[in-house]
Formats: structure tokens, sequence, C-alpha cells
């Protein structure tokens, strides 16, 4: 019985395998020709002999007749086969290191994270991949070999990506290089990096324009270095930008780690004026936009960044609250205040600055600790625990009522509460650069007292020279017994620490005197800020006059001044919420030793 | 945070000399660009190819350092590259006036 052949069956795909036999061979090629050596070659040779002349013979001999015959010739068909069509694919492999390097630590990283779908979409992913062309190899081989989840993070939103702290981060330094390329001459200049003559690169400032130097320009410029020998300031940059404008700076700080961070404070002097105040810490890396702006609720007044905790800055008010700030986070608000503290400053706090103290009665424990001086005429210590709390130091006691003070209370001692309103409002205040206990601190009335940390109750030394408030005091940092203080009477005096009599009395024009600083560099020389002039001192060159004078830009006040610690910089904030940064150029000091000879 | 990030893309297009900024993500397709479509399509295309270059170079070298920043400065202009992971953002900034 034959079989039943179904449908299924004639589609089935049928192996036929040929093979051979003992007798059915799959091809059959006899040779033609045979070797020299064999054994029949001679039978064979005449053979071929015999047949050659029997072809010779053959023509007109009679043994051989030519007769014709007809053979079936078969139809022939032509057929046509289709198959379908063969695809080439060309395909490339590169093995890189990082490839390699990918392949072993990334699996090892990606086994947790390997589940079933995950690969199945990798490979679905990698069929679509090939079609794209060449560039994709690279990317199709790690995919397949990893079969990792990375693929599923390209599809990420865009919004996700604009929103990452990455990105954030990489704009940051996008920020920072576009503006190297355009302060690059200034911030070498300030950095007392070479600068590179030639074409000029993009100027900060609009109004300037530069053109390619020329021979005739570089002859130009020579004479004019010629002529300009004597000591100038030339504008570098300023710091500046939207929410600083009109604006009063009213103190500066240099981070004690960071040399590239200044903390600067915005607070209007007059008490009217009650704007609220601002912080803003810039970064030489970028002169037009903050790191940081904290908004305060009232105008700032001091600012001293710690030198143990390099990222707490604090900051002084003219409500009297003192801030720290955390500079490091980006959290806008500040860590802690002292406005809930119940001896907190109830007047403006003048100046705050960090200092190192003895904790301990050995005198070895030093820890640091913030100290202020405010218009109510107190000066204190104030510790961070969970928050702020102070303890107080000194009363700015007037010398008249003192003396009162010692009358009376041979006769009445119950006469406490006059005390609190008869206390000189303080100024400003200077811890000695060695010895860290005795401060000096200058008051409204142009006292200025010397004082102990560890004598609560009376003051060292009084020195009563100033006709006018006393606005900044300054050790110098090279003499230890040496001082100058500045005041509203428009005279800087230059003091010795035990003489009551000052040793110097400089005034160059009658304006009050702002600010006050030495410079960090050379003994002998100081800035001086009055309302409309900068004023760089040199006591070794001359002591009647400036060695430098800089007139700030019309209907600008210059308010505060800042030497840079490691460059020849200044920096000059005045009242239209500009930092400028100049640079002290052909300044020659003798060789001093900062010993100031005792008249 | 992405009003900040507003702002800071903002503050860097109006810098002194930047012609434009082209934000896109890891495939090279521009999310965000100040330039018009044509030159951002330029940009982002090139650059990709560029930066996958130069990663690799980085990474051929010493296969746990990887390229954060790119920057080609050419006789007109500059052109920087901040590259992360997921994106890549491109400025363009002219260096004469």
């Amino acid at each position: 019985v034959k079989e039943q052949v179904t449908e299924d069956m004639l589609n089935e795909v049928v192996n036929i395998y040929l093979t051979e036999t003992e007798t059915i061979t799959h091809l059959d090629m006899p040779g033609i020709s045979v070797s020299v050596d064999a054994d029949d070659a001679e039978a064979i040779k005449e053979r071929n002999n015999r047949y050659a002349e029997l072809c010779k013979n053959r023509m007109g001999n009679d043994k051989y007749m030519d007769r014709s015959m007809q053979a079936f010739i078969g139809a022939s068909k032509s057929k046509q086969v289709q198959c379908d069509s063969i695809v080439m694919v060309d395909t490339a492999c590169e093995a890189t290191t990082w490839d390699m390097y990918d392949s072993f630590y990334g699996a090892e990283q990606d086994k947790t994270e390997l589940t079933a779908e995950p690969e199945k979409s990798g490979y679905s992913e990698s069929i679509v991949n090939s079609s794209r062309g060449p560039e994709k190899t690279t990317s199709l081989l790690s995919t397949t070999s990893i079969g990792n989840t990375t693929l599923e993070d390209d599809a990420a939103d865009p919004r996700l990506i604009l929103q990452s702290e990455k990105f954030q981060k990489v704009l940051l330094v996008m920020e920072r290089c576009i503006l190297a390329n355009i302060f690059q001459p200034k911030l070498a200049a300030y950095r007392q990096l070479p600068i590179v003559e030639g074409k000029q690169w993009l100027s900060p400032h609009r109004s300037i324009k530069h053109n390619v130097v020329t021979p005739e320009t570089m002859e130009h410029r020579e004479e004019d270095v010629e002529r300009s020998l004597s000591p100038t300031l030339e504008s570098l940059w300023v710091f500046s930008c939207e929410l600083t404008k009109g604006r009063t700076i009213s103190c500066m700080a240099w981070n004690k780690k960071n040399p590239d961070l200044l903390a600067v404070g915005y607070g209007e002097f007059d008490f009217r004026d009650q704007t609220p105040g601002l912080v803003c810490c810039w970064s030489l890396k970028n002169p037009t936009w903050p790191e940081r702006v904290y908004h305060c609720n009232t105008g700032v007044t001091s600012l001293d960044f710690s030198a143990k905790h390099p990222y707490r800055l604090a900051v002084g008010m003219t409500d009297g609250t003192i801030a720290i700030y955390y500079v490091y986070s980006q959290d806008k608000t500040c860590a802690v205040s002292s406005s809930k503290c119940s001896k907190k400053h109830y007047s403006s706090t003048w100046q705050v600055k960090w200092a190192e103290q003895d904790m301990g009665l050995s005198g070895d424990d030093k820890e640091e600790a913030l100290m202020s001086i405010s218009a109510d005429g107190r000066i204190s210590k104030w510790f961070l625990h969970d928050d702020l709390d102070c303890v107080e130091l000194m009363r700015l006691k007037r010398m008249q009522e003192e003396k009162d003070e010692m009358e009376t209370e041979v006769k009445d001692k119950k006469k406490k509460g006059e005390i609190l309103r008869s206390l000189n409002a303080g100024f400003c205040f200077d811890f000695h650069p060695v010895d860290s206990s005795i401060y000096l601190a200058g008051s409204i009335d142009g006292t200025i007292y010397k004082c102990s940390s560890s004598n609560s109750q009376q003051f060292l030394e009084t020195y009563s020279q100033h006709f006018g408030p006393v606005t900044r005091i300054k050790w110098c940092p090279f003499n230890p017994n040496v001082f100058l203080s500045c005041s509203l009477d428009w005279t800087i005096k230059l003091w010795i620490q035990d003489q009551l009599t000052p040793l110097l009395c400089l005034t160059s024009t009658q304006k009050q005197v702002h600010d006050i600083m030495w410079s960090p560099k050379w003994a002998t020389v100081f800035g001086a800020i009055n309302e409309g002039q900068m004023k760089i001192w040199n006591l070794d060159y001359s002591t009647l006059d400036p060695v430098i004078v800089h007139m700030a830009a019309p209907g600008v006040k210059m308010t505060s001044l800042l030497f840079a610690l490691q460059t020849d910089c200044v920096l000059v904030g005045d009242n239209s919420g500009q930092v400028t940064v100049y640079q002290i150029k052909n300044f020659t000091v003798g060789e001093g030793t900062g010993t100031v000879p005792v008249v | 945070m992405a009003s900040e990030v507003e702002e800071t893309l903002k503050r860097i297009e109006g810098q002194r000399g930047v012609v434009g900024t082209v934000v896109c993500n890891a495939d090279g397709i521009p999310i965000r660009s100040s330039l018009d479509g044509v030159a951002t399509a330029q940009y982002a295309r090139l650059l990709r190819k560029l930066t996958v270059m130069a990663k690799s170079a980085v990474r051929d070298i010493d296969p746990q350092n990887d390229l954060t920043f790119l920057r080609l400065r050419s006789q007109k202009c500059e052109i920087m590259v901040g590259l992360e992971n997921e994106f890549l953002v491109i400025v363009i900034q002219n260096l004469h006036q």
C-alpha cells in the first residue's frame, strides 16, 4: 500500500545524499597522457606512430571511403531558476585598551544588575544598531558582550540632563574657561605671569579698541614705558554684577585657605538707609558673577574668614546680629545666627574677627573664637556649639566715667545702672599678631584702648590722641610694637606700643580716612582710603606725602581697601558696588627692616 | 536648580565673544541650542565624532582616566566642549574683535 503523500510531506525539506559505491563513482576523468617512465610506454608510442601513419595514408587511399550518417537531435528547451539574493555584510572589529578594560571591569560591576529582560533588549538593540553603519560597531560589540543597562540610559529625558548636578558643574567649568579667554592678560598680570605680546585678544572693556600691534606701535609703547617709571596703579579688572550695582562696599576679606576666594560685604554706612545687605563670595576665576550670594536682613558691616575652618565666614551686621555662613555648600541661608542669643549686640556690630585664644590654663590649648566689637560698647567672644553664645570680654568705658566711677565706688557701690548708658561705642579692633591675647580697640570718641583678654575690667593702656571716631586700627605685621590708626579726623597716626603719643601723624588731604591696611609684602608700606582717593604711603621714602595717589572716578567714593596677599595688587571697593583690582607698578622699596627709627 | 542652570547658561551665552552654545545628549542629538538648526546639527555631528575619538585616545592610554573637557583653538575662534557620560556642552567663542 502506497503511503499517502500529504501537503506537509511535500513541503518538507528532504535531504538527498550522494555517495560513491564500488561500481559508481562521482567523478571519472581518465588521464590522456602517460609518463615516459611507465611500463607500457613503448607499446603506446608504437601505437601512436601506427595511428599517425594511418592518418597520413588515408588521403587518396582506396581502403577508406567517406560515408555520411544522420542522427536525431532532441528539441532544446531553456529553463530558468530563481534564488534569494545573496546578502554581503562587512563587519569590522576594533579592540581598544579601554574596550577590554570596560568589558572586564564593567561586567564585574554589572553582575548584580543583570536580569533576563535587559539582556533581551540589549540584543534587539544591537540588531538595530548594525544597520546604522560602521560607526556603531564598537558600541555594538561592547553591548553584546556585556548586555548591561547603559543602553537604557541613552534615552534619558533631556530635562533630566539639564537639571543634573553634573550639568551644573560642566557649565561652571565652561564659564570659567570662557572668562579665562576674555580676561587672560589681566589675570596673567595679577598672577605675575608673562603676558603674551602680539595680537590683542578679547578685551573686557568695551570702550577700548585694540589693534594689531605693528612695529610703529611697538616703538611707541617702549617710549611710554620709559616715561612712566613713577609708581602707578594700573586697573586690571572689576568685580561687579547687576546684584551689586549701587551698593556700598563695607568690607572685604580673603579666604585663609583658598587665595582666589574673596568675600565682599555690601552695606550702607548711613543709619538712615535700611536697605538689606548682601554678601558675595567672588572667585578670581570669574569676575562677572559671584560664586555665592547671601542676602542679609540688614546691611553688612564686617566679614572675616576663619583660619581653622576655612569654610566658615563670619558676618557682622548693622542690627548687631552676627551670622556664620558655611561657604562650601550651595545653601543660601546662614548656618548659625546670633539673633536668638540673649547677650547679643543691640547696636551695629562694626567688626568681627576670628582669633586664636588660649583656652586652657596651661597656655598650650589654642582654640579659635570669634570676637566682635559693636556700637553698644561691648567686645564679645563668641562660641560656636549648636548655636552662637557669647561671653563678654570687655566694656568700653569712657575715660571720664572711669575716673568718676573710682570716686563713686568708694561712696556708693550700687550705681551700676549708669554703666550701660555711658559706654563708648566701639568701631574697630585688631589682635596682636604675636600675642593674640592683647588687642587694641578704637572707639567713637577717638580713644584707643589696649586690652588683654585675660583682664575684662581694666585697660592696659589708653591712647587718646584722635579727635574723631577711629575707623581702623592695624598692627604692623613685620614689627610687633608698631600699629597704625586712622580716623575721621583726617589723620593717620603711627604709634609705638608703650608710648602714649603717636610717633607720626600723617595727613595729606582734608578728608576722612575710612580704611588703612599694611602691605603684606613691604614693611614700611601701607595703603589708606580717603573719600575720593586711594593713597599708598612708603614711610621709608617720605613721611610727608604718599607715594601713589589714585583718584576715584567722579561721583564715586572709595570705601574699602584690601591688599592681595601674594601679588602686588590692591583691591578697592567703592560706593557704586564695584571692587576694582589694581596692580602696583614701578614700585621699588629699599631694603628696610621695618623698624621705624625712634625720634 | 533648574533656574540656576538657566541663569548660568544665559550668562555664558551673553559673555563677550560667545557665538553660540549647543547642548546635546550622548547620541549627538541637540537638546538645546542658541544657533540656527543647520549650524547646530553641523556642530553637534562633527564634534560628537571628534569627542568620541578623543575619549578613545585618552582611555586607550589609561583606561581608568576619562575625558572631561576639550578645547579647540583656531585662528578665528575657540570651540570648547564639556563632556560627561550623558551629555555634551559645546560653546563657540570668537577670539578677536
